[in-house]
């Protein structure tokens, strides 16, 4: 209670105080409220953290002047009202104003928002907890796509760190604020404990910035553990090791995400790139720092799993899954973390997905991002504003025009037909790394797949899960979003057809889960 | 010629560099030291500790330590402070203007008893 009241308090300072120093200020908080017990001391705490916020507060925001300034000449923004800070600096009695007015203002947002609304949420939570559960089990069969796309309850929007750099920038309303997308994830990690991006599978572009992302030192020594979908459970241990810098074999790491359970087709290179970006990172950070890569995709053994009724309760499971790791491994221990999942799980539709409800239950209040084009309708359709922003870039969605775009063809490539869904529903920021035409998937090498075990392995799994043959048409590397009549299934399966029945074993409980390898 | 941020050098910004003259100390032990040396009288909050610390960091007056590896224990991977010999040097001149401060209260004796 005590913390959390703290924690709002803390958001009300500038972006780039928090980023620096707001786990050291609630890492002190946590000392002098463990070492400060009674009445008369907490009484004598708070109003010390009362006080200090008056005094602090203009102080932190005095400071924040040049780096501001700084940060907007190296922009290269396109939209001309940009606000670059005066040299002179405001008056003081002028910010003093300001600053007061801000307190009042943002002090009740953020109690409404962070406080009053999540008791809402958590109450909610709990209530549709158990219907949720239940209609899932009874659901129809996920089809084994790993693009599977569920449904999703009652709709929210957090404030943000980023919406509040942008809005510190001089945003018009209406106009959309991008930011360098390294630099707005380092934002965003900074002021919230969890950050989710919803990732377009095997995407190159996306996984050439996340692999930069990860070595970013900012953002490095700020987060704790990225949880990803590509990655089998089963094989934590393995993977423990490599990310923690030991000798450990290509043949066994690459089983964490080349036996993944929600993967159809052979498993995008990119993964192993990141995988090897997070050993690199901590590796390069000697002594520092170390980042997690904690696995969420449900842990069966493709070498025990000959039919698709062996198959049918890891694939039904793989939310529930996913969200008990960040429960157990983020949640319970205090640690600030990336989750990284396909963006069909994690946006809002119509409220936060199975994931998200676990966070919020658990009281955190997550960041989503999610990686968009510059398609607004129809396939053809594309929105020529994109065409000045910077790349990579990321934009806060609240409040602007990006916001109003309808979200699924968006997030699709235009794959996906417009609904009543807006950008701003469905997630708190939009990654863009470029048109929709320059945007590439990258495959498995044509030759790491035929006549070798792998392929033949691949092949058998796709007939347990799409009852279809493999085609090995793929190139090392394909348009995203190919137009529908090109479309094809995950990388050279074929056409893309009716998913099979589902297996009955779709509604058994998840077995027990085996040691890890 | 910019003006410095800390020029008058703040009350807080002095303890700050007075409490790390005996060593390198954390955020938190900062605020104990700062606290013991004024007799209970200043206990720095976490924004006006932090906000003071930045300010030091930009002057050069200390400078920053990085935290431990995760293996190490919770105390141990916390940021530590040390002073630089700019610090050290702003800290005695600050500390004698004060003195000739306390000289010139002496000869108007407006000081009474202990403090005399």
């Amino acid at each position: 209670m005590s913390e959390g009241l703290y924690s709002l308090m803390l958001r009300l300072y500038p972006a780039q105080f928090r980023v620096r120093y707001a786990d050291a200020a609630m890492e002190l908080f946590r000392d002098r409220s463990r070492d400060e017990v009674g009445f008369i001391a907490r009484l004598r705490l708070w109003l010390d953290i009362t006080r200090d916020l008056a005094i602090s507060l203009p102080k932190a925001y005095w400071q924040a002047q040049p780096a501001l300034a700084a940060q907007a000449t190296e922009m290269p923004l396109p939209t001309p009202g940009f606000q670059v800070l005066p040299s002179t600096g405001l008056r003081r009695l002028a910010f003093f104003y300001a600053v007061t007015a801000s307190l009042l203002m943002f002090g009740s947002l953020f109690l409404w928002v962070g406080y009053g609304r999540n008791q809402l949420m958590t109450m909610a939570s709990a209530y549709r907890a158990e219907p949720k559960m239940h209609a899932h089990a009874s659901a129809p069969a996920p089809t084994a796509e790993w693009t599977t796309i569920e449904s999703r309850e009652s709709s929210e929007r957090a404030s943000l760190a980023i919406a509040a750099t942008q809005a510190a920038a001089g945003s018009r309303p209406g106009e959309a604020k991008v930011m360098n997308a390294t630099e707005a994830m380092v934002e965003a990690i900074g002021a919230h404990q969890i950050v989710m991006f919803g990732e377009a599978h095997a995407n190159k572009q996306e996984y050439e910035w996340l692999c930069e992302l990860v070595k970013t030192p900012a953002f490095a020594e700020r987060v704790d553990d990225i949880v990803v979908e590509f990655g089998n459970s089963l094989y934590q241990k393995t993977v423990d090791r490599y990310i923690a810098g030991e000798d450990v074999p290509v043949e066994q790491v690459q089983k964490a995400w080349r036996n993944m359970i929600g993967a159809v087709g052979p498993v995008s290179p990119v993964y192993g790139w990141f995988y090897k970006a997070v050993r690199e990172s901590n590796l390069e950070r000697h002594g520092g720092h170390k980042i997690r890569l904690l696995l969420g995709d449900p842990y069966g053994d493709w070498e025990k799993i000959n039919n698709a009724e062996g198959l049918g309760p890891y694939v039904a499971h793989r939310d529930q899954w996913y969200a008990q790791v960040v429960k157990d491994e983020v949640l319970a221990q205090h640690h600030r973390a990336l989750l990284i999942m396909g963006a069909g799980h994690f946006l809002r539709r119509g409220g936060p997905g199975a994931v998200e409800q676990v966070i919020r239950a658990g009281g955190v209040q997550p960041y989503l991002v999610v990686l968009g084009t510059n398609v607004v309708g129809g396939y053809d359709d594309l929105d020529r504003r994109f065409d000045s922003w910077p790349l990579p870039a990321i934009a806060a969605l609240s409040g602007n025009w990006v916001g109003d775009l309808p979200a699924m063809p968006v997030v699709s490539g235009g794959l996906a037909a417009p609904n009543s869904l807006k950008m701003a529903d469905a997630a708190d920021a939009m990654l863009y790394l470029g048109p929709r035409d320059a945007l590439m998937a990258v495959n498995v090498p044509r030759i790491e797949l035929v006549d070798t075990a792998y392929g033949k392995e691949i092949a058998r799994r796709l007939m347990i899960q799409t009852g279809r043959e493999m085609l090995f048409t793929q190139e090392p590397e394909t348009p995203q979003f190919q137009k529908p009549a090109q479309q094809t299934i995950g990388q050279g399966v074929g056409a893309r057809h009716a998913p099979p029945n589902p297996p009955k074993s779709i509604n058994d409980p998840l077995p027990p889960r085996p040691p890890s390898q | 010629m910019p003006k410095r941020k800390l020029d008058p050098l703040p009350s807080a910004a002095f303890q700050i560099l007075l409490s790390l003259v005996d060593g390198d100390l954390h955020g938190y032990a900062i605020m104990r030291q700062v606290e013991e040396q004024t007799n209970g009288r200043m206990r720095l909050g976490p924004g006006t500790l932090y906000s003071s610390i930045q300010a030091l960091l930009d002057e050069g007056l200390i400078e920053e330590i990085g935290p431990g590896s995760r293996s190490q224990g919770a105390a141990e991977r916390r940021r530590l402070y040390r002073l630089t010999s700019s610090g050290r040097k702003l800290a005695r001149s600050e500390a004698e203007r004060l003195a000739d401060l306390l000289r010139v209260a002496r000869t108007k004796n407006i000081l009474r008893g202990e403090h005399v």
